[in-house]
């Protein structure tokens, strides 16, 4: 057994490692961590998990549920610290598993994994009881800024398929109606019940006049001149035959007719999903600017690495304030923006303490994904995981270079590429705390404040 | 995909049964010393909130919520720990809120004395911090509480550093005689300071007392006036997290034994602070969180609802009236209050002491607590109106 692997064995007990190996470990992640960029790209299918905060106890709770590591790929979404009484061994569990797995887990940065943050939430004092002083903190945030700020997810697809990633022998799939292509989104229960299920609709399609669709699908007819059809593979439109509802396989030169009645992309294909602890920024148009940021930093009061950690979606139009002090509100109109802009069909986020563990908005383009139960030992709400099938008609190629999306208009052209692409197949697991009593792991009785 | 190598928490723990059983509903046939053993160790509990309240209140005073130099002075050991944000926030607005209130009761146009009853005071600094504001007032202030408390606090109050301030802030001196505690530390007479026309007088007494149906009106007027409680004098009653630990029919004669000593034609009324709404995730979680603790929220699911609170009142005759005796009933939470009462420079500059990334989390736990204030006087004309500026307060809609 391998010292990282004694190591994870020791904090799935939830036992602290010595000082030693966590200044060892900590220099190991950040070697994996600096080759990575501010966007990760990951490979459906995976598990998207909200924040975490501490309640170790839930995340193992939350791997019993999910599948282990690494049998399940898992994308956190930050906020792995603060609150709880366990951000230590949480943390660096997930770090162990990060440079055991690099490619079965993904971290990404979440507005507490910052130095000012934990000294007010928790995190900093925590590690000062453990340890005696302030090291291991310091360890531990200085991986903090070299975590990503956003993920990729690509090769997801549109509809829940029980043959997909899953492997089969496993009992909680096994409620799975297996003739039925058509399920969007499910929600089950930690036992694996499903709980509830929506049947995809046909995606919402701008008015079928030709001269509308044309422009949103595909480059007006006098610039296909311009631009040789070789360079601008719509992704929508790979040969996929397994599609069966698909009429006729839309090639440039029939979109104008296949635009109006049939749904662009095939149904086992759709965009890619973008992951941030946050949300948007003003600043941000495009999923591209987000890697041009300098993210080997302390998370800033203002600008666009602190608005993608600290944002959060809202009822408005445009931008709004956001009461936390740092970040904005971003009404559905910037999300239906930026998504069309940057051939997104989902935003996953966290951030946001939502009482059903995962909450979806402005019409499926944006969902908050909560992980922590009864968070804080005190609100009560369950948790949730969002899982990713993998779009298997595509055989694992991913048909997408995202990001790069605007490209295939030519430059200096302001242009709405197309309507909302359909959203990616989705399975919440819902799951609620674990009782504190478990034997084994130290536990101490949380006290949770109240007014008095 | 479920990890069947990871245990189930869930089903290892079934048939364990819960955990702290003890409290309400003790069996009968328990024999009789058991029962006040537990009983003083239930009290002990209750008593003991008030350290946790005034943790809650140091910390934010330390943190810039508050200005109260009072609270460091009485507050047993000194150092507290700090509290998070929204803590720091919600004893902020339940301190302001209820600051609201007394302010408008005492600046109220009717030139004439006060008096304020304040239920289970514990380690409160209020009487101070009006002493503070308006060196000239004219107001009787009375404190309950169990005797362990009042003594506490006395002890605390002995302390030069407190009879500085209390003499540089509120030019008031400790009575030299201060030596009247006994040798168990505790105190069974009212403790007492006078300046001018303004009273204070700490009443170490278990409100439970005050409960023998068996008492009338004149032996109840007897007895107020006994400890120094003029019934001629418009009183505000306070309930700041206190009559939620009684029995509510304990609570409820409590409220009567007070309101109803008062001739109609004096203006009365009762503020009470504590939580409601237990009925959702958030408040199952917070009863049985606190039960865990031993502490029981005895009157929640009786006055679980603003509009409860308002009934509650009616019930006491605080409310809407007909002729010459107006009244009101009024019930908000702490989120609203935080919204609506808070002027926005003030609200700017609270947001502005200390990050707070805690908003969906402020809003359950703020919602979950409310004041309500009723009040009811005989005037004839509204400039006699003690209680005029409290029907101006933003009121709340039923439950959203």
């Amino acid at each position: 057994m391998s010292d990282l692997d004694k190591a994870i064995a020791q904090l799935r007990a939830c036992r602290p490692i010595p000082e030693s190996q966590v200044r060892e470990l900590c220099y190991k992640a950040r070697e994996l961590l600096i080759e990575e960029g501010n966007v990760v790209s990951v490979d459906a299918p995976v598990t998207i998990c909200g924040d975490i905060h501490g309640q170790f106890h839930d995340l193992m709770e939350l791997f019993r549920v999910g599948g282990d590591v690494p049998d399940t790929n898992y994308l956190f979404m930050g906020d792995f610290v603060d609150r709880g009484f366990y951000s230590l061994e949480s943390f660096l569990l997930l770090l162990c598993l990060k440079v055991r797995y690099p490619d079965r887990i993904t971290l990404i940065r979440g507005n507490h994994e910052s130095r000012q943050i934990t000294t007010v939430y928790g995190f900093y004092d925590e590690c000062i009881r453990k340890y005696g002083s302030a090291n291991v903190w310091r360890y531990c945030c200085e991986v903090f800024d070299y975590l990503a700020l956003g993920a990729l997810i690509l090769g997801a697809t549109t509809d829940l398929a029980p043959t997909s990633s899953i492997s089969l022998e496993e009992s909680t799939q096994s409620t799975l109606p297996a003739d039925d292509d058509d399920i969007e989104s499910e929600v089950l229960d930690s036992q694996g019940r499903v709980q509830c299920k929506t049947i995809r609709t046909p995606p919402l399609r701008d008015p079928p006049t030709n001269s509308t669709s044309n422009g949103h699908i595909s480059p007006a007819p006098d610039r296909d001149a311009l631009s040789p059809p070789a360079e601008r593979p719509p992704s929508s439109s790979l040969p996929n035959a397994s599609s069966p509802t698909l009429g006729s396989t839309p090639q440039p030169s029939t979109s104008q007719q296949s635009s109006s009645s049939f749904p662009i992309h095939p149904p086992s294909s759709t965009g890619s999903i973008l992951c941030v602890h946050g949300g948007l920024s003003p600043l941000i148009d495009t999923v591209d600017k987000i890697r041009l940021l300098d993210r080997k930093q302390e998370v800033p009061h203002e600008g666009a690495m602190c608005d993608l950690l600290w944002s959060d979606p809202d009822d408005i139009e445009g931008w709004g304030l956001s009461p936390r002090g740092a970040g904005y509100l971003f009404g559905s109109d910037i999300v239906t923006h930026f998504n069309r802009k940057n051939d997104l069909s989902l935003i996953a986020r966290a951030h946001q303490l939502v009482m059903e563990g995962y909450k979806e908005m402005f019409e499926r383009q944006i969902v908050t994904v909560w992980s922590a139960p009864n968070y804080c030992y005190r609100c009560g709400n369950v948790a949730a995981i969002l899982e990713i099938g993998e779009d298997g008609a595509n055989g694992g190629v991913v048909g997408r270079s995202n990001g790069d999306v605007g490209r295939r208009y030519g430059l200096g052209e302001e242009q709405v590429p197309h309507s909302s692409l359909p959203p990616p197949g989705r399975r919440y697991r819902v799951f609620e705390a674990a009782p504190q009593d478990s034997r084994g792991m130290p536990a101490k009785k949380p006290v949770a404040e109240y007014f008095l | 995909m479920s990890a069947p190598q990871i245990p189930n928490l869930h089903t290892l723990r079934r048939g364990v049964g819960r955990r702290g059983g003890r409290g309400r509903g003790v069996a009968s046939g328990v024999a009789e010393s058991n029962n006040e053993t537990n009983q003083t160790r239930k009290d002990a509990i209750v008593q003991s909130t008030d350290t946790d309240a005034a943790t809650s209140r140091l910390s934010a005073v330390e943190a810039g919520y508050l200005d109260d130099p009072f609270a460091k002075l009485l507050t047993h050991g000194g150092h507290v720990d700090r509290r998070l944000p929204l803590m720091n926030r919600g004893t902020y607005v339940r301190t302001v809120a209820i600051d609201r209130l007394v302010d408008e009761f005492l600046r109220s146009t009717r030139k004439c004395a006060r008096q304020i009853i304040s239920l289970g005071a514990g380690s409160d600094s209020r009487f101070f911090r009006l002493k503070t504001k308006y060196p000239d007032i004219c107001l009787s202030y009375h404190e309950f509480d169990f005797p362990t408390n009042t003594a506490a606090k006395i002890h605390q109050m002995q302390n030069p550093s407190f009879a500085h301030s209390l003499k540089g802030l509120c030019n008031m001196d400790l009575p030299s005689s201060s030596t009247s505690l006994s040798n168990d530390g505790i105190q069974n007479d009212s403790f007492q300071l006078q300046a001018d026309s303004c009273h204070y007088h700490l009443h170490p007494l278990d409100l439970r007392t005050l409960t023998n149906p068996k008492r009338n009106q004149d032996q109840i007027k007897q007895d107020l006036s006994r400890l120094g409680i003029s019934l001629d004098v418009p009183t505000l009653l306070l309930s700041e997290c206190c009559l939620i630990y009684l029995p509510p029919e304990d609570a409820d004669s409590v409220l009567s034994y007070f309101t109803s000593a008062f001739h109609p034609a004096i203006p009365v009324a009762v503020v009470i602070y504590e939580p409601i709404r237990p009925h959702d995730a958030f408040g199952r979680t917070m009863v049985s969180n606190l039960t865990a603790r031993g502490i029981h929220l005895q009157t929640l699911h009786a006055h679980d609802s603003l509009a409860a609170q308002k009934e509650r009142l009616g019930k006491h005759g605080l409310g809407s009236m007909a002729g010459k005796e107006t009244g009101g009933a009024e019930a908000a939470d702490i989120d609203f209050i935080w919204q609506t009462w808070i002027e926005e420079a003030e609200k700017e500059r609270v947001e502005g002491l200390e990050w707070m990334d805690e908003v969906e989390e402020w809003r359950l736990l703020a919602r979950h607590y409310c004041v309500a204030w009723g009040w009811r006087e005989t005037s004839d004309n509204v400039n006699d109106s003690v209680f005029e500026p409290w029907g101006q307060l933003p009121m709340q809609d039923e439950e959203a």
